[in-house]
């Protein structure tokens, strides 16, 4: 079994608004899916976590969330970045950036 | 950004129940899918692979209410929680419930109604634009040499008013002001005769205060200076004698035997500026003999007479102008007007001063009320005290009986801050249910103290009034809304939940609290049933004072002659024979007419002379006086001390005779016999009446009067229009009346009875805020007095239910259950007297304030300290005595008990052996 972290704090959002900027509209489960996947099941996004996250994320304004059908034909609902997002994906990319440049150079030097 | 937020905010509030349903269907997608994947995989089989999916989601309530958290409204839906929970509890104790609305109803109502009369009658403004620039002229006097009618604080020369608007740099506009007749007009409105409230007034009335026309026009100054024949009503007239329509305009209405025209009706709300009295309509200034300003009889020509003073003054002032600076340059001009055809005044001469008098309020009344009104006050403000210290100590018993369920609450996981809250969200509660109550309260109170201060005034409460009823509710809710945390506080889990919850000390500390509250509740009392006492006391002695003459029996009407021109020979000889038949009618033992009607508070003063010389300096102030017609002393009941009473032989023809007081013999003959002196009236035209009789004193304006220099007058100079008839009469007013009146109508149809009342009656006007406040204070006195009960019920009540484990403790000692309630009951009544002890310096100092109020009683009368403390503790001890009975504990069983705690009855009745000796007064005094 891969060993499994913990998403680190304040990245979540991120993490989310990344991959439905990257990919097209995903409903939840969706979204929880892809994050694992390419995080090669590294990173596992909580259920307790996430529903907060987008319920935050849609009050913000960040993302827009609109009933449509899977492939089976059940109701979900689909998430889709908005500009807002979109300016808030990119702020949060580059503080995260620079935090983490931050932190590669103290641990370089030490 | 913010703004699109709070918008999606309200939006996910509003479509709440729809976004609910969505997330929870979201969620059970989600756990199907997940249920699907750990199937594919393998992880589990069947109901294990569902059962593995719902653990993975975890708590769903909790998450779906985290969730829900991120809309940002969870406040709003604990706020709601925690009112339909407080609801609820407040419903299952309905008995605790009802009694902390109405204390607090009571208590805000009764702040919210004294505040709105407060309101009414000091800060109200008139309803005109811009009513701050708007005051009141004022002086301190008239100048000796002078006549006045009306008011002396209020009545300026005609010249006076035309020196102060050419002012035009200090007022923007100045009007000038007079009623019509001391009391109402007889008007004649399609024939049939009524009275009506009429001022005359200068041009610029309606457009310098800003009130505009319901219809038609208002008046203008041309209407002035041409003392038109026209009128203009008022609104509240309008809507009662004419329906309200507009085709009353153009109408012609006999005011006073005198055709007018109705111009226009005044816009509503505004019914003149002496708010004492609703005016009913307006008409210019008038030079006609018929309408003179008073009643009275003018002297010639009272436009131009620097030295008759009858005309109220109203003024704008310009938006720059500073009041101070203004009076500094008025009164040196004033004084020239004053006096510019009277002799210099000397140095040591009182001379009129010019000051302004706000128009907030009513100007008449605010003098009169200010004092008691903030009595009032003050009283009602000490109830309230009282009341909220009555709710925090109820509120702490019955959060203290609730213990066990905070204990359940923080067992559950329930946070201090939470339990805070819901307590708090309950005193809001009973504060707004209280004070919606209170609301309802005061608006009933308003019209009754509207009706009782006969002001035609809204005395509905308004936007001030509501603000200081929020506010008020406000603070109460502070003062006992944090009473009971203090008790909440240390509550944990495990110390509420102990089954036996009993402990024998019982918190002792919280105990002294409850004493203390108590005890300052009962020194507040002890303040306001003393002052009660002394303004009842006040108000027993004004209407049992000696008026000094009999006054039972004694009735009173007016009545007006219309003709335009009178001569002294028409007036005499009406009112003459106006007299005669009023004496032949059965059941009238004697009938007299006076010119002023006494207790009416209007006077006419002007000074003498004796003999034909001016009095010596230090005696010319002036004398009141009347004309009165024939056995004036006799109907009134005045004794007579010397000489005789006016008689029917003292007729205008004959020599012109008068009677003075004492007080007038007092001071300008000192001891000598007054018969035989001539005096007149101060104005080269008066001619000389001989004294032919000394009366005694006797009130003449109203009750509180000093006595003063009188001097009554069996003829006049002039004709007068208006006379008042007292007749004396065994016979019971109702029957008399009618009588009285069909004669009248007989004799000069057509003129009503002008105010027909008993003199009494006309007396007991002058006291009547006397009485207004004396019963209100007795009221609030006896209402706190009953807080006081049934406080100290409630807090025996609670003592008593909470010492039962320490009182069946001691029992078991050996104390028998009386001595044991006694002890309790003796605690009580302890703490009341420690009440009254600190309530007597209390309550001397605060009565200090009521000295001006008072009247044959001072302000530290021991009577009414007595009847005050005696009260209370009265009060205290019937309660503690009520106590007593309920829970009497028998001393064979103790199933007499009907405080709680059945288990711990039997408990100590398998403890008690043989029933053990009395034991010494040590064991119950004994702390456990």
């Amino acid at each position: 079994m891969p060993t499994r972290d913990s998403i680190p704090p304040g990245t979540l959002d991120m993490l989310i608004l990344k991959t439905l900027a990257r990919h097209r509209p995903m409903h939840g489960f969706e979204i929880a899916d892809v994050i694992q996947q390419i995080s090669e099941e590294v990173l596992q996004v909580e259920e307790g976590s996430l529903y907060p996250a987008l319920q935050r994320m849609l009050i913000k304004g960040w993302i827009l969330g609109e009933w449509g059908k899977t492939s089976e034909n059940r109701k979900a609902r689909y998430y889709t970045l908005t500009r807002a997002g979109r300016k808030q994906l990119e702020s949060e990319l580059e503080s995260y950036g620079r935090v983490n440049a931050a932190i590669a150079r103290i641990l370089e030097t030490i | 950004m913010i703004i699109s937020e709070l918008f999606r905010r309200i939006g996910f509030l509003l479509r709440r129940r729809h976004r609910d349903a969505d997330l929870a269907e979201e969620m059970q997608f989600h756990q199907d899918l997940r249920e699907r994947r750990v199937r594919e995989r393998g992880e589990a089989q069947g109901q294990d692979a569902a059962f593995s999916a719902q653990r993975r989601f975890g708590n769903t309530t909790l998450l779906k209410e985290t969730s829900r958290e991120m809309w940002g409204w969870r406040w709003l839906d604990d706020f709601t929680h925690d009112l339909r929970y407080a609801g609820r509890q407040l419903r299952s104790a309905p008995a605790f419930s009802v009694i902390v609305v109405a204390t607090l109803a009571l208590g805000i109502g009764a702040n919210t109604a004294v505040f709105s009369a407060m309101n009414v009658i000091l800060y109200r403004a008139l309803p005109v634009h811009d009513p701050d620039r708007i005051v009141y002229l004022r002086t301190t006097r008239f100048p000796r040499g002078a006549t006045q009618s009306g008011q002396t604080d209020s009545s300026f020369s005609y010249p006076a008013f035309e020196a102060m608007r050419e002012q035009t740099s200090v007022f923007s506009d100045v009007i000038g002001f007079a009623p019509m007749g001391g009391g109402k007009s007889p008007v004649r409105v399609d024939g049939s005769p009524e009275q009506a409230e009429a001022d005359m007034v200068t041009g610029n009335f309606f457009s310098g205060l800003g009130v505009s026309a319901q219809c038609g026009r208002t008046f203008s100054s041309t209407d002035e200076t041409s003392h038109a024949g026209v009128t203009v009503l008022s609104y509240g007239y309008w809507q009662r004698r004419f329906g309200g329509d507009c085709k009353v305009v153009g109408e012609t209405m006999v005011i006073r035997g005198v055709p007018m025209t109705i111009v226009g009706v005044a816009a509503p709300g505004f019914a003149g500026v002496e708010r004492t009295r609703a005016t009913d309509l307006w008409i210019p200034l008038q030079d006609r003999i018929e309408m003179p300003a008073w009643g009275g009889v003018a002297p010639d020509n009272m436009y131009r007479n620097p030295n008759y003073w009858w005309l109220m003054v109203i003024a704008r002032l310009t938006p720059d102008a500073n009041p101070q600076q203004a009076l500094a340059r008025l009164n040196p001009l004033f004084l020239r007007t004053a006096y510019q055809s009277l002799p210099e005044p000397k140095a040591a001469d009182q001379k009129p001063v010019l000051s302004f008098e706000t128009s907030r309020g009513i100007s008449g009344l605010r003098r009169l009320y200010r004092e008691s009104l903030l009595m009032m006050q003050s009283m009602v403000a000490l109830v309230l005290l009282i009341a909220c210290g009555n709710v925090a100590m109820l509120l702490t018993a019955r959060n203290v009986a609730r213990s066990r369920e905070f204990g359940v609450r923080a067992a559950l996981g329930g946070g201090r801050s939470r339990l805070f809250r819901q307590l708090v969200t309950e005193s809001l509660l009973l504060v707004s249910c209280g004070a919606a109550m209170g609301w309802l309260l005061t608006v009933v109170a308003s019209r009754a103290l509207g009706a009782w201060f006969d002001l035609n005034q809204d005395f509905a409460p308004d936007r001030t009034v509501l603000l200081y009823t929020l506010s008020v509710s406000t603070a109460a809710a502070l003062a006992f809304g944090l009473a009971p945390f203090r008790g909440v506080r240390r509550v944990t889990a495990t110390s509420a939940l102990r089954a036996s919850s009993v402990t024998a000390s019982s918190g002792r500390e919280r105990m002294f609290v409850r004493k203390a509250v108590i005890a300052v509740q009962v020194a507040v009392c002890v303040v306001l049933l003393a002052s009660a006492a002394l303004l009842v006391r006040t108000l027993a002695n004004l209407e049992r004072a000696d008026l000094g003459m009999r006054i039972e029996g004694l009735l009173v009407f007016g009545l007006s002659m219309e003709k335009a021109e009178l001569t002294i020979e028409e007036t005499e000889g009406f009112f003459g024979a106006a007299l005669d038949r009023v004496r032949r009618l059965p059941g009238v033992q004697s009938a007299t007419v006076t010119w002023l009607r006494l207790g009416d508070k209007n006077s006419s003063n002007t000074s003498v002379s004796i003999d034909g010389q001016p009095p010596p300096q230090g005696q010319d102030q002036p004398v009141r006086w009347n004309r009165v017609g024939s056995d004036f002393l006799a109907t009134l009941g005045i004794p007579l001390l010397s000489g005789r009473d006016i008689s029917v032989a003292d007729t205008f023809t004959a020599p012109r005779v008068v009677v003075v007081n004492e007080a007038f013999a007092k001071r300008y003959f000192q001891g000598r016999d007054p018969l035989g002196h001539e005096i007149s009236l101060s104005g080269p035209r008066n001619p000389r009446s001989v004294i032919v009789g000394v009366a005694a004193n006797s009130k003449y304006t109203e009750v509180r009067e000093a006595a003063i220099p009188m001097a009554y007058f069996s003829q006049q100079a002039f004709p007068l229009r208006t006379m008042h008839f007292e007749i004396r009469t065994a016979a019971d007013p109702s029957g008399i009346w009618p009588e009285i009146r069909a004669s009248m109508q007989e004799f000069a149809p057509g003129l009503p009875l002008l105010e027909p009342m008993t003199q009494s009656g006309q007396f007991a006007r002058t006291i009547a805020s006397e009485r207004l406040f004396g019963r209100l204070a007795l009221f609030f006195g006896l209402l706190s007095a009953v807080l006081i009960g049934t406080g100290v019920y409630g807090t025996l009540a609670y003592t008593v239910g909470r010492r039962t484990p320490e009182i069946g403790i001691r029992m078991a000692l050996g104390a028998r259950a009386g001595q044991v309630l006694g002890m309790v009951l003796r605690e009580s009544l302890i703490v009341c007297a420690v009440g009254v002890v600190l309530g007597v310096p209390l309550a001397l100092a605060s009565t200090h304030f009521l000295e001006s109020l008072l009247y044959g009683v001072t302000p530290a009368d021991p009577a009414a300290f007595i009847a005050a403390t005696a009260g209370i503790l009265l009060v205290a001890l019937f309660a503690s005595l009520i106590i007593g009975r309920q829970c009497r504990i028998t001393t064979n069983e103790l199933d007499g008990h009907r405080c709680h705690h059945a288990r711990l009855r039997r408990h100590l009745r398998s403890l008690r052996g043989p029933r053990p000796a009395r034991l010494p007064r040590r064991i119950l005094a004994q702390r456990l």
